[in-house]
């Protein structure tokens, strides 16, 4: 718990709560959603990430690694396969071809690099969140890191997956918390195990819970995925679901293609499926009227 | 209080604002014109009636004073105020003083040159050739402080000069101007000029009867300053016999009543107290008309109008006189007439520094004396003109107190920047009144800062700071440390201090040891050529009717110049901060910290320009992997602060000719642009000749997320920043404008709580200033900030474009850079010049074979033989080209620094001399780098002086108005030359 696993840190993020807020993306998540947005922060150690336009093909990168899992051809090539993610060449690439996603913490060092942004919060109303991966992987960082975030005063949000220990949360993050933006994708619970890869039993009782407890400080969140979420009995289910559970508030949020990129930095294939062009304005309008009677919040 | 509606006053619009509609295509439509008036009458007076028992100041009201009485009074549009500030629509005003003798060369050739022409008749340049630059020869500034030099054979001084001549060490700026001021206009508007006139002439009585040597100088000066008020009121009188008479022959109605009105107005103002919201604008127009037949047009600077103009302005509201509509059309008939003038550019400066307008400040909103809010209705309505003319002047900047101020009016600025994609600038009242009372102002002086020129600080009417002394290159330290006080560009020459060997250092801290030997050097003799030429100013140019509109002058019965304002300040502003910064960081990890390179290595790389691929390979390392200045990395911190730190502690221990301190400042106008294209490679992995960044802010793509940039830069600033600074922002502009004008305004907020002094904007993509690049017809009112000021980027050279492009852009999304992309360069093959090809044809005419003279290019004496001997030729031939000599003595020496080229030129008697050898003391000594560049120089398609010298391709020695006569010579003999039989 001393340390935690953190992907990346994002400043002046304007799509994660409300204001300006510096969004911190923990590494590591039990599920699997094909179509993941931050593909680099699912695997829970750190990763070597390869923006091959940018190599010049200089081979510093494979003088200096202890492994020999760089071999460079006009660009280099990395065998991921014996690579420990020392990261040593990374800090020896010339051109930044080479990064690493993935960098331990502790909470001092986080909490500063939190409080450089705090004039900010201020005149805008923002603040702090914790995003992923999925921050409640590593539930007793985040809590101490809350904890100082909000004895330091500042607005604190946590983006999570729901797939959490209901009393532990509730009982080590939830009281620091000012608002939870809560991912919820699929209503049937046999394609939500075939497609994620595990139960959603667990995640919508803790929604209703967190309903239940903070109904002002939550709002549920629909991935739109065409071909996974994005269906008529999905969506229609999911709304249903919002009315029985008194949601006030959700957020439904468009397709996006950067995940696809993203997973080719780092090595994997995704899945061919998923369509190369954003969800259009006026299908995520469609979507959004199912959720008559409901504040919608644009993302 | 506010007391409209609506702040965006967004019911008026240049479609129900007709005449503002009219001026406003008018002032893009006009070409500029040079204006010989000033020059003409100023000229007359010292040459054919100056007293020369008159005291400084004294000679200079009644010199001032023979021109306002002989100043045309000219209305040449629709616009409601009297008053312009030449005689052209659009006026390039001259003044002999400073550089009008640069335009010399292109008397003939200005009007159609093809970058930014200016107009001007063949009997204006004549008049210039034979009766107005001769006199000024040796009579400028710069020469002055020459001569002075020489006379006092300080050799110091000689080096400083040297440097600032070769101008890519300092610039020298009192040589062009000192300018940069913002009077108050307050006690003008209550008693009149005339109340004023009396005030001196009592403390001119009272002076005279301590008959004591200091009672006569006070006594003079306000003698001069009756004189040069009495100019002003002498020319308001003639703005009222001429629009008397307009109005006497006009035929439509309404235009008579719009003469008539303004013949009242000035029969009125600005000698008698105004007493409407329209006398009080006219009189602060037509005195800022009167201040520019004294200073140069140089950034004098109006100052809080909002707050000056506020009690008129609610006067005549609450009794019916004024309504909004009608406010606002006065204040744009104001802007557009801040408007009227432009500063005459020589071709070559064109090229290097052009585009820049005047620069005069108007400066809104802010606190009041008492630190309240000082925002009021005439704030918005001046927001609301700004916004709708989007004209380059008046320079609009907003000050914001995020204390005091509101939210609404914070939203309201940045809205309005949005709007016009650039202006205006927005200024931190908070730092700033503490960077003011640092440098001793009061609390209440502080409160009542404005803005000058592009961004120093003054307290309205109470700091003559000359904010705009010395432009320093903080590169030129740099490269000195590096190779022990030698520059790339001036090669073997030991300039700075013999410094120890880098490559032996075994610290960073021993590094910055070398660089501050090399900096404070330096900065020393800025500073001694900065005071020296103070004194020539003190004799020549003191400014007694500025004077008069300070406070202080008046109780201490002394000028400006000679420290008469209640503070006095001189200002230094530094070029290539980010880059040196940068550099410092890149030596300090990669040297001393990681050891990944040694100092030999490096600094090998760095004079070979990173050639090879082992070369591009460490300067990709350099840029990508070092630490950089626009970051939260400790080591670039560190760095910054110690740079502002050190500039500040060096220059505020030195105390100025009129008693005050030195104030460091960071901003740049074009110079980075400038002189960037003329330096070496940088250990940050600059490539030479690359672009420096602009004013404070951090190098392109060196600094990828917004806040941690903003951050940085906002640290620096408050006490060691006194000058003020221009940081430049590019955001990417967004569909949603009111999504984006919170989060603009939320982010000057954080940005302002964090200390940052002052922040300006282009809210414009890369895509589009490419465009713009490639088509200007598509754009040509595009507005861009420059660095402190607007500028139209259609004017602007193609270095400072490619600046502008390469900017770095934020998106207000999410607060990380957009990356951008370059786009492939196109490359022109050089061309043979056209004078050239006049004089291969004049010599084939004169039976001489054309491959005779190719023959001859080898050797540069006998091409420099072949170009003036056609012009000892014609010399003889001529009575009217003859006229240029025929009371004109003058030495040139040509020469080559490799010895093979020595050639004097001697023009006497109405004679011209060749002689092939050296001369004892020739007027001026122009040295080539060797016989290549010499040709090059012959052979480009225009003879760019100053680029020449800016290359160190050409040193010059001596009085620069020599060579610009001969240049003009030589001019107007290619243009006989096809003509001749
Ligand atoms: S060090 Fe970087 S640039 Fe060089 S080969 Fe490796 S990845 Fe490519
Ligand atoms: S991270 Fe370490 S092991 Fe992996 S490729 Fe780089 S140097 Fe080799």
């Amino acid at each position: 718990m001393k340390e935690a696993l953190i992907g990346d840190i994002g400043r002046f993020s304007g799509h994660d709560g409300p204001g300006i807020r510096t969004t911190v993306f923990f590494k590591g998540c039990p599920l699997r959603c094909p179509w993941c947005h931050n593909p680099e922060f699912i695997a829970s150690r750190p990763e070597i990430a390869f923006y091959p336009d940018r190599c010049i093909g200089c081979g510093d990168c494979r003088d200096i690694c202890p492994e020999a899992a760089m071999t460079v051809d006009h660009i280099a090539q990395l065998d991921r396969s014996r690579c420990t993610s020392c990261g040593l060449c990374v800090v020896n690439c010339p051109t930044k071809a080479l990064e690493l996603a993935g960098k331990s913490y502790d909470v001092d060092e986080l909490t500063d690099i939190m409080l450089r942004d705090r004039l900010f919060y201020e005149s805008s109303g923002g603040g702090v969140t914790l995003s992923g991966g999925e921050p409640t992987a590593q539930l007793d960082f985040c809590s101490a890191l809350l904890q100082r975030l909000s004895g330091e005063g500042i607005h604190t949000c946590m983006e999570t997956n729901g797939f959490f220990a209901w009393d532990d949360f509730q009982s080590t993050c939830l009281p620091y918390l000012d608002l939870v933006l809560f991912d919820v994708k699929i209503v049937d619970p046999q394609k939500h195990r075939q497609i994620i890869g595990v139960d959603n039993g667990v995640i919508l009782t803790n929604l209703q819970r967190l309903l239940a407890a903070r109904p002002d400080d939550v709002i549920p969140r629909i991935p739109l995925i065409p071909g996974f979420t994005a269906d008529k009995e999905n969506i229609s289910h999911l709304a249903e679901l919002f009315k029985q559970l008194q949601v006030r508030r959700c957020s439904l949020l468009p397709y996006h293609p950067f995940g696809l990129a993203k997973a080719e930095k780092i090595g994997q294939r995704p899945d061919s499926s998923l369509p190369q062009k954003p969800m259009a304005r006026e299908t995520l309008h469609q979507w959004q009227r199912f959720f008559n009677g409901m504040e919608i919040i644009e993302p | 209080m506010i007391t409209l509606d609506d702040i965006g006053l967004k019911k008026f619009t240049l479609e129900n604002l007709p005449r503002l509609k009219e001026l406003r295509s008018l002032s893009f439509a006009r070409k500029p014109e040079i204006c010989i008036e000033r020059a003409r009458y100023v000229t007359r007076y010292l040459r054919d009636k100056a007293d020369t028992s008159d005291s400084p100041e004294v000679r200079q009201a009644k010199k001032v004073n023979y021109f306002l009485q002989r100043k045309r009074p000219v209305f040449l549009d629709r616009n409601l105020l009297a008053g312009s500030t030449t005689s052209k629509a659009l006026g390039a005003p001259l003044f002999p003083e400073f550089f009008a003798l640069t335009l010399w060369p292109e008397l003939d050739t200005v009007s159609i040159r093809a970058k930014n022409p200016q107009k001007l008749t063949d009997d204006e340049a004549k008049e210039l050739n034979l009766e107005i630059f001769p006199y000024w020869m040796d009579n400028n500034v710069l020469e002055m402080t020459r001569t002075r030099i020489s006379e006092e054979k300080n050799k110091g001084l000689a080096e400083s000069l040297g440097l600032f001549e070769s101008l890519v060490f300092f610039i020298a700026a009192k040589a062009g101007c000192i300018s940069h001021a913002v009077p108050t206009y307050k006690a003008m508007l209550e008693h009149g000029l005339t109340g004023l006139i009396s005030m001196a002439a009592e403390r001119e009585a009272a002076a005279r009867a301590h008959a004591s040597d200091e009672g006569d100088r006070q006594a003079d000066f306000y003698h001069a300053v009756q004189i040069s008020l009495e100019g002003i009121i002498k020319y308001a009188e003639h703005l009222t016999e001429e629009a008397a008479r307009l109005a006497s022959v006009a035929d439509d109605p309404q235009v008579k009543q719009e003469f008539l009105d303004m013949a009242k107005v000035c029969q009125r103002v600005p000698a008698y107290p105004a007493t409407t919201f329209r006398e009080a604008i006219n009189a602060i127009w037509i005195c800022q008309v009167g201040i520019h037949a004294e200073n140069i047009n140089m950034a004098m600077s109006p100052g809080r109008l909002d707050q000056l103009l506020y009690p008129y302005y609610q006067r005549d509201i609450e009794e019916g006189r004024l309504d909004i509509g009608q406010a606002i059309e006065l204040i744009g008939c104001l802007w557009l007439k801040i408007a009227d003038n432009v500063t005459m550019v020589p071709e070559a400066s064109e090229e290097m520094f052009g585009g820049a307008g005047t620069v005069p400040a108007i400066t809104l909103g802010g606190v009041d004396a008492d630190g309240e809010d000082a925002v009021n209705d005439l704030t918005y309505i001046m927001l609301r003109v700004t916004e709708l003319l989007r004209i380059r002047d008046p320079n609009v900047n907003a000050r914001y107190d995020y204390e005091k101020n509101s939210k609404e009016y914070c939203r309201r600025v940045s809205e309005v920047i949005i709007n016009t994609k650039a202006v205006p600038a927005f200024f931190n009242d908070r730092a700033n009144i503490t960077a003011l009372m640092g440098q001793g102002e009061s609390i209440e002086h502080a409160r009542d800062y404005a803005v000058i020129g592009c961004v120093e600080l003054a307290s309205s009417g109470r700091d003559y700071p000359a904010s705009s002394s010395i432009m320093l290159n903080l590169a030129a330290p740099l490269e000195m440390a590096l190779l022990q006080g030698k520059r790339q560009i001036t090669g073997d020459e030991q300039i700075g201090p013999l410094t120890q060997d880098p490559t032996t250092l075994s610290s960073f801290e021993q590094f910055w040891e070398v660089f501050k030997t090399q900096l404070d050097w330096l900065i020393e003799k800025a500073i001694a050529l900065n005071e020296e030429m103070g004194r020539v100013h003190q004799q020549m140019m003191p400014s007694p009717l500025l004077s008069a509109l300070f406070e202080g002058p008046m109780d201490k019965g002394k000028d400006l110049i000679q420290g008469g304002s209640l503070y006095n300040s001189s200002g230094a502003t530094h070029i290539a901060f980010a880059d040196v910064v940068d550099s410092l960081n890149a030596i300090e990890q990669t040297v001393f910290i990681d050891k990944k390179y040694s100092f030999s290595e490096l600094l090998q790389m760095v004079k070979n320009d990173f050639a090879g691929a082992d070369g591009e390979k460490m300067r990709l390392y350099l840029k990508n992997r070092t630490p950089k200045y626009g970051t939260e990395n400790p080591i670039a911190r560190k760095n910054a602060n110690n740079v502002v730190r050190h500039l500040f502690e060096l220059y505020q221990a030195h105390t100025n000719y009129r008693g005050g301190r030195y104030r460091p400042a960071y901003w740049t106008m074009t110079n980075h642009a400038g002189l960037g294209g003329v330096t070496g490679a940088l250990p940050h992995g600059r490539k030479s000749g690359e672009l420096f960044a602009s004013g404070i802010t951090p190098v392109s793509g060196a600094a990828p997320e917004l806040t941690a940039c903003l951050n940085a830069v906002a640290e620096l600033g408050g006490e060691c920043v006194p000058g003020c600074w221009a940081l430049n922002i590019k955001y990417n502009p967004e569909g949603d404008i009111g999504q984006m004008t919170d989060r603009f305004s939320q982010t000057i907020e954080g940005y302002f709580r964090a200390g940052g002094q002052q922040v300006q904007f282009n809210i414009m993509t890369y895509q589009m200033l490419q465009d713009a690049k490639k088509h200007p017809e598509k754009y040509p009112e595009l507005m861009v900030r420059v660095s402190g000021y607007s500028a139209y980027f259609k004017d602007l050279n193609e270095l400072m474009k490619d600046e502008l492009i390469t900017r770095t852009m934020y998106d207000l999304s999410n607060g990380q850079a957009v990356p951008y992309v370059a786009e492939k360069k196109e490359t022109t093959a050089p061309v043979l010049s056209d004078p050239v090809q006049k004089i291969f044809s004049f010599y084939e005419k004169q039976g001489e074979r054309l491959h005779d003279f190719l023959s001859s290019l080898d050797q540069g004496e006998h091409l420099i033989k072949t170009l003036l001997k056609p012009m000892q030729k014609i010399l003889g031939e001529h009575l009217e080209y003859h006229r240029n000599i025929a009371d004109f003595t003058g030495s040139y020496q040509f020469c080559s620094k490799d010895g093979v080229v020595n050639i004097a030129v001697i023009f006497h008697n109405g004679m011209m001399k060749l002689e092939k050898n050296k001369i004892d003391n020739p007027d001026i000594t122009i040295t080539f780098r060797d016989v290549e560049t010499l040709l090059k120089f012959i052979l480009a398609p225009k003879q760019d002086i100053l680029g020449a010298m800016l290359r160190h391709d050409v040193v010059t020695e001596g009085n620069l108005n020599y060579l610009y006569k001969l240049g003009y010579m030589g001019k107007q003999l290619q243009n006989m030359l096809p003509h001749l039989p």
